[in-house]
């Protein structure tokens, strides 16, 4: 809901993503802050940052696949492998620069998804859900027996370079992911707002209904998986460039489990939740593993086998809790807060 | 008087001097040493020997060559979980923080995510375990103190077929997984060496299963049906348990099988139920074998143990800990003998690494000896291999030093 006072007189304004001027000078502040990370961070937080953005992209599709058109996909992570893939193949024996192969590797991935898009059509829930653990063994096994991407070899790529300039230091590669996972974002925001993310959720919330509501629900569960796993095939991408080599064991469905974990947290059905979880759950990641070798340095006596396990065992129960207390994610609590305060003193 | 006056003056003076200089000559450069490990992952149950190993290896040699030379090496270690998302995300920040002159590596994740840096970074980085296809390459930044695993089979099968005296081709099967593109990678490896010696080896049948399989007795008859003689298994010890078990099913006791270092005799017979269930079947790679006889490598573990405390035990993670490491500290010793203590960098250290062949005793006989090139991350002429085996319900080593063959790259 929108603060006391502010109504929107015109479609435009109505249809207006920022619609207050402290959101505006919000979201400037953000952007700014942004980019400025670079400067203001050692180059360990903004390797984290770089992987903060890849990942963004990728949980971006998942929230528009589960969260809002409620369709199960524990396949991520390969719809992302075929993105990386396609995007280094591109690259390597076609020498396409990455501008290309970027957005072609996130077609690839969207191909690969609408044919797991189609099954969702007759089935849903658990069994839509182990459809799409097959599109991790169908991804193994192509990457691996196909001639083209290199086998039990991976793909190895050079930076991405634009003219003369090469994306080769950190700098340069959180700024080329920051661009890529600014478009998708205003991109995802859009999509949601628009025809299609109306449909998605009249799908999730009751596809029967939807349908006779003169929604084509086939189409609608079709898409969404296709817009999904472009998301997924741009992150892998942007995956390959930054870590400039492509194997099969990068994209497993351990990492699908982690991206799905990042939707619960930060909030299914919400693209701000989804950015959210992905901050929530990196920052944890690696600030226990940055905090590990302090710990084992400060008590060497318990030894690094059992500090870091340790603190495993504590991301764990983390997330567990959130699924008891809190499953619709951080976005649920901070829309409580918000509307509390913009209620206040009033109850409702 | 006055002469005693003086002669305590030259006296305080000399004490002066002499305090002055003492700091110069005991000051220490202190260079930086990037642990990976894998405390949270899928080998977080080794990672106490081998990081042990690590450190145990740099506290002896700090001790023992680097206080001579004024060079103290710092050991950190940062878990990876054995993913190479983490350790790209990691490199950033250890480089900044350590500026590493070395890193001991893990396994195939840290070579994935880090070939493509490290020759910008200038940092080399060591690793433990065989080489991987996939990162055979030319002008390596990441050694490996052994040749393939591929290779490591072939030596396998020629001291096999030569011990036994077979004149006809051995008759060999491989039982591998698609699960991990590095299982297919060593699949191949031994593929290339049959294709390339029809005279020594017969390859009957690739069998590709689940990556933890359960039962193999379909598979495991149609490899004896076919004769074979020796079935390679490089993969884990599910593969190991599940093959003997068919062949303990089958009735079949003369078909030997072999392992490598991260499924051999010592963990797969611990989850078979003991070794003895694994007598005739054997263990190979290019290191020591950690077995209770009196050897070089044995000693040096003895002694770390007790002189530093080490608290790891005698095994094939805590080997595969020293090898690395050792080879790393004296690259990094032989950086400081051709560009000075106070001068040595990653460039250097790979420099050294090349130009200094590292002989056997240097490592306490923890690898054969090692001549580095520009053309592998591998040595790749003059690499041996030990092959150990249980014999009357014991650990032993069969055979030490066997040759191995020249494979061309697959």
């Amino acid at each position: 809901m929108d603060p006391a006072g502010i109504f929107a007189t015109s479609f435009a304004r109505d249809a207006a993503l920022i619609r207050t001027r402290p959101q505006q000078i919000a979201l400037i502040l953000f952007l700014l802050f942004l980019m400025a990370i670079p400067v203001l961070f050692g180059p360990r937080l903004l390797a984290i940052s770089t992987l903060i953005l890849i990942s963004s992209v990728i949980v971006l599709g998942l929230q528009i696949t589960t969260g809002y058109a409620g369709q199960i996909n524990l396949g991520q992570a390969a719809f992302m492998g075929v993105g990386a893939y396609t995007s280094g193949f591109l690259a390597t024996k076609l020498g396409l620069p990455f501008w290309a192969t970027i957005p072609l590797g996130g077609c690839s991935a969207a191909v690969f998804g609408f044919i797991f898009g189609l099954s969702a059509v007759r089935i849903k829930g658990f069994y839509l859900a182990l459809t799409t653990i097959a599109a991790q063994s169908l991804f193994h096994f192509f990457v691996l027996n196909l001639p083209w991407f290199g086998g039990s070899n991976g793909l190895t790529l050079d930076p991405a370079s634009l003219f003369d300039f090469t994306f080769s230091s950190d700098i340069s590669l959180y700024y080329l992911c920051l661009a890529v996972a600014a478009i998708m974002t205003y991109g995802a925001y859009g999509i949601v707002r628009g025809r299609h993310g109306r449909a998605f959720v009249a799908v999730r919330d009751d596809d029967v209904a939807a349908g006779i509501m003169g929604i084509d629900v086939v189409a609608t569960k079709a898409t969404a998986f296709l817009v999904g796993a472009f998301y997924a095939g741009v992150g892998g991408g942007l995956w390959a460039y930054f870590v400039r080599f492509v194997a099969v064991d990068q994209f497993t469905l351990f990492n699908s489990i982690w991206f799905i974990a990042m939707v619960i947290v930060g909030g299914m059905g919400s693209i701000t939740g989804a950015l959210v979880g992905v901050v929530v759950i990196k920052c944890i990641q690696e600030g226990f593993v940055s905090l590990g070798p302090s710990v084992v340095a400060q008590f060497p006596s318990i030894g690094g086998d059992v500090v870091f396990a340790l603190m495993n065992v504590f991301l764990g129960t983390v997330i567990a809790a959130f699924l008891i207390f809190e499953p619709r994610g951080l976005m649920h609590r901070w829309n409580i807060l918000k509307v509390s305060y913009r209620m206040w003193p009033f109850p409702y | 008087m006055k002469k005693l006056m003086s002669k305590w003056i030259a006296g305080a003076a000399a004490i002066v001097a002499v305090s002055a200089l003492a700091p110069a000559a005991s000051a220490e450069t202190t260079y930086n040493i990037a642990s990976i490990a894998d405390f949270t992952g899928p080998y977080a149950d080794i990672m106490k020997d081998l990081v042990g190993a690590r450190h145990a290896a740099v506290d002896w040699w700090n001790d023992e060559v680097g206080k001579k030379m004024g060079i103290k090496i710092a050991i950190k270690d940062y878990d990876a979980r054995y993913d190479a998302a983490q350790t790209a995300s990691l490199w950033p920040g250890i480089k900044a923080e350590l500026n590493p002159v070395a890193v001991l590596g893990v396994g195939g994740p840290d070579v994935a995510a880090l070939q493509g840096r490290l020759p910008t970074d200038k940092v080399p980085m060591f690793m433990s375990t065989a080489a991987y296809g996939f990162a055979w390459k030319p002008d390596p930044w990441i050694f490996n103190p052994r040749p393939t695993y591929g290779h490591e089979a072939a030596a396998f099968f020629e001291w096999f077929r030569s011990s036994r005296g077979i004149k006809a081709p051995l008759k060999i099967a491989i039982i591998s997984s698609e699960a991990s593109p590095a299982y297919v990678d060593i699949a191949k490896g031994a593929q290339q060496y049959a294709k390339e010696n029809p005279d020594k080896v017969e390859l009957v049948e690739t069998v590709f299963t689940e990556v933890q399989p359960t039962d193999l007795t379909t598979q495991v008859g149609r490899l004896i049906r076919k004769g074979a003689q020796v079935i390679d298994i490089q993969t884990n010890t599910a593969a190991v348990v599940a093959t003997k078990r068919a062949l303990q099913a089958l009735g079949n006791t003369d078909v030997a099988i072999m392992m490598s270092s991260h499924n051999g005799l010592l963990a797969s017979g611990k989850a078979i139920g003991g070794i003895k269930d694994l007598e005739g079947d054997y263990e190979v790679y290019g290191m020591a074998v950690p077995t209770e006889q009196k050897t070089n490598s044995h000693d040096f573990w003895e002694l770390v143990v007790r002189k530093y405390k080490a608290p790891i035990g005698w095994s094939v993670a805590s080997v595969m800990g020293f090898n690395q490491s050792l080879v790393a500290l004296r690259a990094i010793e032989a950086a400081a003998r051709k560009v000075g203590a106070d001068k040595v960098d990653g460039d250097a250290v790979r420099t050294a690494l090349m130009a200094t062949p590292l002989a056997s005793d240097q490592t306490f006989g923890f690898l054969p000896n090692l001549s580095y090139t520009n053309e592998a991350p591998f040595p790749v002429s003059g690499l041996t291999v030990n092959i150990a085996t249980i014999k009357d319900g014991k650990y032993v080593i069969a055979a030490e030093n066997a040759p191995v063959p020249v494979i061309t790259k697959w």
